[in-house]
């Protein structure tokens, strides 16, 4: 079960997946700016937006809903997404 | 019976879980395509590239200026190139200029006129039925045995025949004289041109005609073929593509936030592009669309959708697993992990 609770602490998570699932390896939880565009200034593109999605969705037991990938477009709002469901 | 699937339970199949890890490597693809010149070589029955609007701009011929439009498009974030229309053969100084920029990519060709090997693209060659089919579509003599002579063990070469209406047990004339020659083929349907009404059109029982066949030739030529089972399901279904998956190309799609909708082009060959006319196969019907290409991106891009049970994403990885041997120099085709029949995901 996971036991995080606050919007900062889902921001450093939601960082550690990204980082996890795209193998970034200059970037740490603690340093990846959450208000980065992960599309248009780091890159990722839709089937990363898919991976990370459903990596969330098991950690947190929430639904990601697809039609909403392009409103995800940093890590804060991802974060302030699943807080908003947990 | 399990209803809900963990993602992590997915993937906690250890050849699932491989699969995953070796077509993942491939997330940073990002395609477009470009008509090189106007100029073809043979003219064939349901051409896409004679039916519409783009074949009347000029060439440009400059490679300076496919240069630097190849240095604009990495700026852009474009890592995988389709040179297409009408026969990119026609011009090899304009092609060695792309791959010198972006050396990812593939390349449509009818295979009468042979690339050469300092371009190191996949080359798709199309097939569309015996020697006297062939003739009558495409008004050219002995074309398979040329397009042979010109690829054989060439590992840039997959063979693409298009199953139309007409020449659908045809591919049993064919496929043995490619597996004979070492050749590898994948399939293609024939998609209606908007506003065609001809006789290659395919019909509902057309269509299961033609997944009874490609069964046959994945249990037959299972070395030489790139396909799978739900590469058949997907292509030969009643419905098309579009309304099975839902097309993500600009033509389809409004969202320019992400993906295709984003980051793809259709560039005709005075480079010049419209968003509104922008997927693989421009002036393709989209009701009718089954192409090869098309699904090449939009059935991969549903990797949410097919994440649901073991079935449903291993079929989606063989999917993947075809579609990147089938278009990326290097990549080898893996053994598919399903044989059956699985039905595409609802769209919701």
């Amino acid at each position: 079960m996971n036991k995080v609770k606050t919007i900062e602490d889902v921001i450093v998570n939601v960082a550690r997946i990204i980082i996890d699932e795209l193998m970034f390896e200059d970037v740490t939880p603690e340093t990846f700016d959450p208000e980065i565009d992960l599309v248009d200034e780091v890159g990722i593109d839709s089937m990363d937006l898919a991976t990370v999605a459903l990596v969330i969705q098991d950690e947190y037991g929430i639904r990601i809903d697809e039609d909403d990938y392009p409103k995800l477009t940093n890590i804060r709002l991802i974060a302030e997404y699943i807080h908003n469901r947990l | 019976m399990r209803t809900h699937w963990k993602f992590s339970d997915i993937l906690s199949d250890p050849e699932i879980r491989s699969r995953w890890q070796r077509v993942k490597k491939y997330f940073f693809l990002r395609e477009s395509t470009y008509d090189m010149t106007n100029r073809c070589n043979i003219r064939c029955e349901g051409c896409y590239f004679y039916e519409g609007d783009k074949q009347f701009v000029s060439d440009n011929n400059d490679p300076l200026a496919w240069r630097k439009l190849m240095i604009h498009e990495k700026e852009r974030g474009i890592t995988f190139v389709v040179l297409a229309g009408a026969e990119p053969a026609l011009v090899p100084e304009l092609l060695k200029t792309c791959y010198q920029e972006i050396p990812l990519g593939a390349i449509a060709s009818n295979g009468f006129k042979f690339i050469p090997e300092s371009v190191g693209y996949r080359i798709h060659i199309s097939v569309w039925g015996n020697d006297q089919t062939s003739h009558a579509i495409r008004k050219a003599d002995r074309l398979l045995e040329k397009q042979i002579k010109n690829y054989k063990d060439d590992p840039r070469a997959v063979f693409v025949y298009t199953f139309t209406r007409g020449n659908i047990l045809e591919i049993r004339d064919v496929a043995p004289i490619l597996a004979e020659n070492g050749c590898r083929f994948t399939f293609n349907m024939f998609s209606a041109p908007v506003g065609y009404a001809g006789e290659l059109r395919h019909t509902r029982q057309t269509l299961a005609q033609t997944r009874d066949v490609m069964e046959e030739m994945l249990e037959t030529y299972p070395e030489n073929l790139l396909f799978s089972h739900y590469n058949i399901m997907a292509h030969t279904h009643e419905k098309g593509l579009h309304d099975l998956f839902q097309c993500s190309y600009p033509r389809m799609n409004p969202h320019e936030d992400v993906g295709l909708g984003k980051t793809f082009r259709q560039y005709r060959a005075d480079q010049t592009w419209d968003r509104n006319a922008a997927c693989c196969v421009p002036d393709t019907d989209c009701a009718d669309c089954r192409h090869y290409a098309s699904g090449s991106a939009i059935v991969t891009a549903r990797l949410f959708r097919h994440a649901t049970d073991p079935e449903s994403f291993k079929a989606w990885l063989d999917y993947v697993d075809t579609y990147l041997a089938v278009w990326v120099m290097g990549y080898e085709k893996s053994r598919n992990l399903s044989r059956k029949f699985v039905e595409p995901p609802d769209r919701t």
